[in-house]
C-alpha cells in the first residue's frame, strides 16, 4: 500500500514536471469552458457545454498520458526492473490509472467550477446520475487507451496512434465544436467514435432528457469491457 | 560450502538464433562470480534467464535453493537487481526513486546512510537523467542494495564510470562480501574481475569457453593476467 502510494505521489510529480497532460486535461478545457460560456445564450446550452467539455480531460489521460506513459515504462525497462523485486509492475500500472482518474475528475469540476461560478450555470439533471455516467465514459476512453498500450510495439507508434485518435475525438466527437451545428453525413460518420457516444449521454443527463440513451449508453458498455478484455489478453510487460 | 546459485544446462535461443547453450554454473555462497564475454556474448540473455524475466527453452536454475520464477516474491526479497539500463519513470529525482524502492522490501536498508557512503547525499533532489554516468551507476548499485539482499546481480556494473568511481565501486562490493553478501557480476573489465572475482566464467556465442578461478584460468590458457587470457581464449577459439 505505501508502494502504491508513493507510486501515485509520483505519477502525479511527473505529470505537473512533464506539463503536457496539465495543459491538455486541465488548462485547455478550463479556458474552453470560459470560452463557450460567452456564446451560450441560455442555461441549457451553459449544461451541453459543460456536459461536453467535461470530457476533454477523460480524453487527455486516457488516450494520450495512459498509453504513452505504458509504453515508456515498457520501453525504458521499467516494468522489466519492478519484476526482480517483491512487488508486481501491476501496482505500477494501477498507480498510473488512478493518476489518470484523479487528474479526469479534477478536470470535470474545474469545468464545473467556471460553468458555476463564472456564468451562473444551474445544473438541470441529477448530479450523481452525471457523475455515474462520468465514470463509465472515463472507463471507456482509458479502455482504448489500455490497447494502444498492449498493442502498440514502441512508444513511437504509440504516439502516433495516440494523436491519430486523439484529435478526431477531440475535435469531431462534439466536446469542442457542438455535434448538433455539424452537417448530417459529418454526424453519421462521427458515431463510430465512442466518445460521441459519450457526450450523447453526458448532455441527455445533464438535460435530464434520459429517452433515447440506451444505444450510447450499451456502445459505451460494450467498449469498456471489450477493450479491457482485449487489452489483458495482449499486454506484455516487456 | 552451500551454492547461492546453481543452473545446470540452461539453452535459450531466439529465432533460431541460441544466445546461450548448455551453460552451467555454481557460485558458492559469500563469494564474487565474475560472467565474462564481448558484446553479444549472451551474458546479459543469461541474467535474464537466471532471474526468471526470460523463460529458458531448456536448464534448471536455482537462486538460495528457489526456482525464480515460481518464488519470485519471496525470492527477490533476498536477491537485489542492477540491469544494464537504468530503468527509472522520466523525471523522477533521486530522492524519489530511493523512497519507493525503500518501500518495496521488509528490511531495507538506511539508504540515507549509503547515499551518504557514495558522496551523493547533496544530489538528492535531482533528477535521475541530470545525474552524471557515475552518479547514475552508484545510485543503481544502492538501490539493487536497498533490500538488504543476500545475493547481488549487477550486469556490467563499472561501464562508462572513470577509474576512481570503478574503484569506489569495488570497495563498496568488497564490503558487502564480507557482511556475507553474494555477488553475481558481468563485465568486460579484466582487471575488475582479476580483482574482484573469486571464480568466473567465459562466455563466446552463448558457449562456456572456460570457468574456474582467477588463477585456473590463467594457468589453463598460460597466460599473466586476465587480458591476455580472454584475448587468448576469444582469438584462439576463433583459430
Amino acid at each position: 500500500m505505501n508502494t502504491f502510494w508513493l507510486l501515485y505521489k509520483a505519477e502525479i510529480k511527473l505529470s505537473f514536471r512533464e506539463m503536457s497532460s496539465v495543459i491538455f486535461g486541465l488548462i485547455l478545457p478550463a479556458v474552453l469552458m470560459a470560452l463557450m460560456g460567452m456564446f451560450a445564450y441560455s442555461n441549457e446550452e451553459l449544461n451541453l457545454s459543460f456536459a461536453a467539455i467535461a470530457t476533454i480531460g477523460l480524453c487527455a489521460t486516457g488516450l494520450m498520458s495512459l498509453p504513452l506513459s505504458l509504453s515508456s515504462y515498457r520501453e525504458q525497462k521499467v516494468l522489466k526492473r519492478y519484476k526482480v523485486t517483491p512487488i508486481s509492475p501491476m501496482i505500477l500500472l494501477f498507480a498510473h490509472v488512478s493518476y489518470c482518474f484523479s487528474l479526469s475528475i479534477s478536470s470535470m469540476l474545474m469545468v464545473f467550477a467556471v460553468a458555476k461560478f463564472g456564468y451562473g450555470m444551474n445544473f438541470i439533471g441529477s448530479p450523481l446520475k452525471f457523475i455515474a455516467g462520468y465514470l463509465l465514459v472515463m472507463a471507456a476512453i482509458h479502455s482504448i487507451g489500455l490497447i494502444i498500450a498492449s498493442l502498440s510495439p514502441s512508444e513511437k507508434t504509440t504516439g502516433a496512434i495516440s494523436s491519430a485518435l486523439y484529435f478526431p475525438m477531440f475535435l469531431l466527437s462534439g466536446a469542442t465544436i457542438p455535434f448538433e451545428i455539424m452537417p448530417s453525413f459529418l454526424q453519421s460518420i462521427v458515431k463510430i467514435f465512442p466518445l460521441t457516444h459519450g457526450i450523447e449521454l453526458l448532455k441527455g443527463i445533464a438535460l435530464n432528457q434520459l429517452a433515447n440513451l440506451t444505444f450510447s449508453l450499451t456502445v459505451l458498455i460494450l467498449t469498456a469491457i471489450v477493450c479491457l478484455i482485449i487489452s489483458i489478453k495482449f499486454f506484455k510487460w516487456e | 560450502m552451500e551454492n547461492a546459485i546453481e543452473v545446470s544446462g540452461l539453452t535459450k535461443s531466439f529465432d533460431g538464433h541460441t544466445a546461450v547453450n548448455h551453460l552451467s554454473l555454481k557460485v558458492k555462497k559469500d563469494t564474487i562470480f565474475g560472467l565474462l564475454g564481448h558484446n553479444g556474448a549472451g551474458k546479459s540473455t543469461t541474467i535474464d534467464c537466471i532471474l526468471g524475466t526470460q523463460k529458458p527453452d531448456t536448464g534448471e536454475v536455482t537462486i538460495l535453493g528457489c526456482d525464480p520464477a515460481a518464488n519470485r516474491k519471496q525470492l527477490f526479497e533476498k536477491v537485489g537487481v542492477q540491469f544494464q539500463e537504468n530503468a527509472f519513470q522520466k523525471g523522477l529525482k533521486m530522492k524519489e526513486i530511493c523512497e519507493i524502492t525503500h518501500s518495496l522490501y521488509k528490511h531495507p536498508m538506511n539508504w540515507r546512510e549509503q547515499l551518504q557512503a557514495f558522496g551523493l547525499s547533496h544530489r538528492e533532489k535531482v533528477k535521475v537523467t541530470e545525474l552524471s554516468g557515475g552518479e547514475r551507476q552508484k545510485l543503481c548499485i544502492l538501490l539493487a542494495m536497498m533490500g538488504q539482499p543476500e545475493v547481488i546481480f549487477l550486469d556490467e556494473l563499472t561501464t562508462g564510470l572513470d577509474p576512481l568511481a570503478r574503484r569506489e565501486v569495488w570497495r563498496t562490493l568488497e564490503k558487502l562480501k564480507e557482511t556475507g553478501v553474494t555477488i553475481f557480476l558481468t563485465s568486460h573489465f579484466m582487471d575488475e574481475v582479476e580483482n574482484l572475482c573469486d571464480e568466473l566464467l567465459v562466455l563466446k556465442n552463448g558457449q562456456t569457453l572456460v570457468s574456474g578461478t582467477v588463477q585456473e584460468v590463467l594457468a589453463c590458457t598460460g597466460t599473466k593476467n586476465m587480458d591476455e587470457a580472454f584475448i587468448h581464449l576469444i582469438e584462439g577459439d576463433v583459430q
